[in-house]
């Protein structure tokens, strides 16, 4: 009986070769049939009989409602010396992860920047911000451009081009100014006297 | 094509029975099928009274005491293609059939030009009912959805299982069954209690058990369903008897509670024969098509649905 716990096709009573609607369906009825109070247990199972199945239907269905986890299953029942704890829906689910990369696990996270007494004086005591210095600042802190971008959601082509001071590729002011706003919060700065700083010498070098 | 013969029980009385014989006999005829109606059911005729016709000395019980063959006994019912043979409704004489007396009705129920016979039984499984139930090509229980009805389906279900087991172990092994049936309550260990695995442990897995049933299944139908919860009720016992007696039970799908049933009945007129096109006779269609055309409706089923 332990063994046969882990035949999950025959726990949702449809065939190996069924479509995946045909297993939800069946999760479906499996789950009217021993969840709550269903007249068709009366007599046969008893509550904690129809607990205990209702667990196995649940398990069943977490391996097969699940694609990659199905034919992860097919795969392994196939094979002719089969652990039946090969089987359970945790370690299938950990095997799968070696097949198929978690997509919402975050990507690598960025180096360490070391804060460093000079550049942190530099910052505080600097009235004259120029793209130059949101440059260094930025390399400093170990943003990488895309990252910043990314972040930012402003493109990289204009936090290049806000850093190189260069107004023709930039749109009008104003939205320049939100752009320096937005990179002077994600660098830890004060945004106001960025911005008020930046626009100044920005203004006077393009028109 | 050979006769086929269906048999018509149920755990229960008042289900619906003999409603449910009169109306797949003539949904079947409605398909070019000759039919001959059955009514054996012990505890008083009554298929006779849904065609709205009389009493008449020519029942079962001249076939019983051998004056007459089912040939003679053969009566028609005003539907075409439609004949009937009455039951017993002198009740003070025993009914019981035994044993010889059901070989000789079925080889000449056999022997008749019918396509289809169809055999309306009483409720519960006595020994006559159960006999011609076994012997059946076919066996359709009716059930509704109330808890009553749903115990003695299973009882119903328990009784022709361990019957059927019993031709084909030896006594010691029956009463080991027996025994464990009665005992189960008390034997249960952990995860839930199945009668398939016990009579593994108890017997030995040497009896070919899935097969013996695999060729025997029952067929089931869940009669005045009032809701979807009703309607699902034949996959949910039909998941039961898997999980307990690795039994197949077939669903063959509900037949919804509708007010054109118990009007008909009252004016003694079968109900597809007066109100022809109520939505019960759409059911009864497709119950017929998924018997007669096992594979080709059942897959075309799956495929549109």
């Amino acid at each position: 009986m332990e063994t046969s716990r882990y035949n999950y096709y025959d726990v949702l009573e449809v065939s190996p070769h069924c479509q995946q609607h045909e297993i939800t369906t069946a999760y479906e009825r499996a789950k009217a049939t021993y969840a709550g109070e269903n007249p068709a247990i009366y007599t046969i199972f008893s509550e904690h009989e129809a607990r205990e199945l209702l667990k196995l239907v649940e398990e069943a269905y977490q391996v097969l409602g699940n694609k990659t986890l199905r034919s992860l299953y097919d795969e392994k029942v196939s094979q002719v010396q089969v652990k039946p704890e090969d089987l359970t829906y945790e370690n299938l689910k950990s095997a799968s992860k070696a097949v198929v990369p978690d997509l919402n696990k975050k990507a690598p996270s960025k180096p360490e920047f070391q804060p460093d007494p000079e550049m942190e004086n530099l910052i505080k005591k600097s009235q004259d911000w120029t793209g130059a210095l949101l440059k260094q600042v930025r390399e400093y802190k170990k943003y990488s451009l895309e990252r910043l971008s990314e972040i930012t959601k402003i493109s990289a082509y204009y936090i290049h081009s806000i850093e190189k001071n260069d107004p023709k590729n930039l749109p009008a002011s104003v939205f320049v100014r939100g752009y320096v706003g937005q990179i002077a919060k994600v660098l830890g700065l004060d945004e106001k006297k960025v911005c008020e700083s930046y626009m100044r010498s920005f203004k006077s070098s393009g028109n | 094509m050979a006769t086929k013969i269906w048999s018509v029980g149920a755990g229960k009385g008042g289900v619906g029975k003999t409603f449910t014989v009169s109306s797949l006999g003539i949904t079947l005829s409605k398909l070019n099928h000759n039919v001959l109606l059955l009514d054996l059911d012990l505890s008083g005729a009554n298929l006779h009274s849904t065609f709205g016709l009389p009493l008449t000395q020519n029942n079962l019980r001249k076939f019983v005491s051998g004056e007459k063959s089912i040939k003679e006994l053969i009566t028609l019912t005003g539907i075409p293609r439609v004949s009937y043979v009455q039951g017993f409704w002198d009740n003070w004489t025993p009914s019981e059939l035994n044993e010889r007396m059901i070989t000789e009705l079925f080889s000449q129920v056999r022997e008749l030009p019918f396509d289809f016979v169809i055999v309306d039984l009483g409720a519960g499984p006595s020994p006559t009912y159960l006999e011609v139930f076994k012997r059946s090509d076919e066996r359709i229980l009716i059930g509704n959805s109330e808890p009553t009805t749903v115990e003695k389906t299973y009882r119903f279900i328990e009784t022709y299982v361990c019957s059927t087991l019993k031709e084909r172990v030896s006594s010691e092994q029956y009463l080991a069954l027996e025994k464990a049936l009665r005992d189960y309550r008390w034997n249960q260990g952990k995860g839930y209690f199945s009668f398939r695995n016990f009579l593994k442990t108890q017997i030995g897995s040497d009896l070919n058990y899935s097969q013996v049933f695999e060729e025997r299944p029952i067929h089931f139908i869940v009669n005045s369903s009032r809701s979807r919860l009703d309607q699902d009720l034949g996959f949910s016992m039909k998941s039961v008897c898997t999980k307990y007696y690795d039994f197949p039970l077939n669903y063959l799908g509900p037949i919804d509670f509708d007010n054109a049933v118990w009007q008909a009945v009252r004016n003694c007129e079968p109900v597809l024969i007066e109100k022809p096109f109520t939505p019960i006779a759409g059911q009864f269609l497709s119950i017929v098509k998924t018997m007669t055309h096992t594979n080709f409706h059942s897959n075309l089923y799956k495929a549109v649905i």
